[in-house]
């Protein structure tokens, strides 16, 4: 099992976050505390680099739609980066692939 | 001169030690019919027929008896309780005729008084010189104490298995409350539909966990019908809460207007309402649902479905195919204030079947690592491979399918099959 590791940067449109590793039960929870706690300010974009996420569950999705939820109160955007297939696929069954803006890697999710 | 004294000892010194040796010596031998009379144990000596020969002091006081009533009077066996004499005569007196002695017997004796002394009692046989049995000598310890102390012991174990009783009745009766709660939140049976066969399963993961996955089956007026199908997010008690609002809201929403679209639009407005909107605990879930109409003249049911997030039902045909029925584009219900939700319609002819699955089998590991899934193409082909059969067939081998993924299902699996029946089949339902 390799373990949730979530790094934080900053581009010109907003934060951005590295998910790492497995997005389950047990460590969905870590993405959803440290979203509230990053800055965020109206109209930036915080972007949500899925490239090393190797796993992700309903809790998984379940930490997406709490950060989608979280940007919408802040009146910012959110984006997804480098989405698995996988992933990719669960998203458009349940349907997110329509509220979340999907983009091949973090240079065009944050290009200006 | 510091050794001296140890040399040799001073006349006085040496008077000293001989006195106080000899007033020890005094006391041991003045001690031996002393200690006889008045040892912390009783003693007796019987005759081989358990007459008693002679008794010290110290029992005599705890029997409250005087020597003359009892040396040559009484036997051994009449300062017993009525119990202790029936379990002299039937292992004691035996074993000791046997071994010759007998140790830590548990007795009580009879008080004059009315009162009784559980006594530990060990015996042994006095035998002459020819080796002939002459008596029988008897230790008696008081065991008050002791019995005291094992009859606390005694309650302490009594309390104990009764606070586990009680324990072990409280589980129960959780898992009773659990199990009601269980059944609320599905169909104890499916209802009998005419014209259609119907087929349901449910798999749980771990059976201890309310699962969060549901399905329904009911009536809506004289021609139709209502179904649906679907997963919660989570799992426990809070997930239990979202399917029972879920399941209930659903069918009060087809009552008043059955078409699938509205009535996912209705539950997306109840769920967001009642979790999404300023609760810090989001919940959602998705689901498929729809509506049956059979028509008793062509044994054909038309379908009408709407899916909310939901992977996609499967239609297995009379003639061995088996095809999706795609509904693209529907939200997971209860994430967004207003959402879209898609709909989509078939009809079953006879011989065809509509499956409904939660991601449950579709997300089952089939290998050692979490990403080699058994995937929605092998469900589809493996549905293919029972087109054709009734849709108790159909979920009979999924089940077994379920079964033989052992740990690989990680999800509670929900499966309901509702088919159009073959000429030869008269409507039924199983579950």
């Amino acid at each position: 099992m390799s373990p949730l590791k979530i790094t934080t940067g900053y581009a010109a449109t907003g934060p951005v976050l590295k998910v790492l590793g497995e997005l389950d039960y047990d460590n969905a929870p870590e993405l959803s505390e440290l979203v509230p706690t990053i800055p965020l300010r109206p109209g930036q974009c915080l972007v949500l680099d899925l490239g090393g996420m190797v796993f992700c569950d309903s809790s998984g999705l379940s930490a997406l739609i709490a950060a989608h939820r979280h940007t919408q109160a802040a009146r910012a955007d959110i984006a997804l980066a480098a989405v698995p297939a996988h992933t990719l696929r669960i998203l458009r069954i349940v349907g997110l692939d329509q509220i979340f803006p999907i983009h091949p890697d973090t240079a065009s999710a944050t290009a200006p | 001169m510091m050794c001296r004294t140890g040399q040799q000892q001073e006349p006085h010194e040496a008077d000293e030690a001989e006195s106080s040796r000899g007033a020890f010596a005094a006391l041991l031998e003045d001690s031996a019919e002393e200690l006889y009379e008045n040892a912390p144990c009783g003693y007796l000596s019987t005759l081989m027929d358990g007459t008693i020969a002679k008794i010290n002091a110290t029992l005599l006081g705890w029997l409250g008896l005087d020597r003359e009533a009892v040396v040559g009077r009484m036997r051994f066996t009449d300062l017993l309780t009525v119990g202790g004499r029936l379990y002299h005569e039937t292992h004691f007196a035996p074993m000791l005729q046997m071994q010759g002695e007998i140790s830590g017997i548990a007795l009580e004796i009879k008080q004059s008084g009315g009162g009784r002394i559980p006594v530990l009692v060990s015996s042994s046989v006095k035998h002459g010189s020819t080796g002939e049995p002459l008596l029988i000598r008897t230790t008696v310890f008081d065991a008050r104490q002791r019995r005291a102390y094992e009859e606390e012991l005694l309650r302490g174990r009594k309390a104990a298995e009764e606070a586990r009783r009680q324990s072990e009745a409280d589980r129960a009766r959780l898992q009773d409350a659990l199990a009601v709660l269980q059944q609320s939140l599905l169909p104890d049976i499916l209802p009998v539909l005419p014209g259609v066969e119907t087929a349901a399963s449910y798999h749980t993961a771990s059976p201890d966990r309310l699962g969060g996955d549901f399905y329904d089956v009911f009536p809506l007026d004289g021609k139709r019908f209502g179904f649906f199908l679907g997963d919660v997010c989570g799992k426990g008690p809070q997930a239990a809460a979202v399917t029972s609002l879920t399941r209930y809201t659903l069918r009060t929403a087809a009552l008043h207007d059955p078409d699938p679209v509205t009535a996912l639009t209705t539950l997306n407005k109840v769920l967001h309402e009642r979790y999404a909107a300023g609760s810090g605990d989001p919940r959602y879930c998705t689901v498929v649902f729809g509506t049956l109409e059979p028509d008793p003249d062509t044994g054909q049911v038309a379908v009408r479905i709407a899916s909310g997030g939901h992977p996609p039902a499967i239609v297995t045909r009379a003639d061995g195919t088996a095809d999706f029925l795609p509904t693209p584009g529907g939200l997971l219900v209860g994430v967004l204030p207003s959402a879209q939700f898609t709909a989509a319609t078939t009809t079953l002819a006879p011989g065809d079947t509509l499956l409904l699955y939660t991601d449950g089998i579709t997300e089952a590991r089939t290998g050692p690592d979490r990403t080699s899934l058994y995937g929605d193409q092998a469900l589809l082909s493996f549905a293919s491979d029972h087109a054709g059969k009734p849709a108790s067939a159909l979920i009979e081998a999924l089940t077994a399918l379920l079964q033989r993924f052992g740990d690989g299902l990680d999800d509670d699996t929900a499966l309901l099959a509702l088919g159009a029946p073959t000429a030869g089949h008269r409507t039924r339902s199983s579950r």
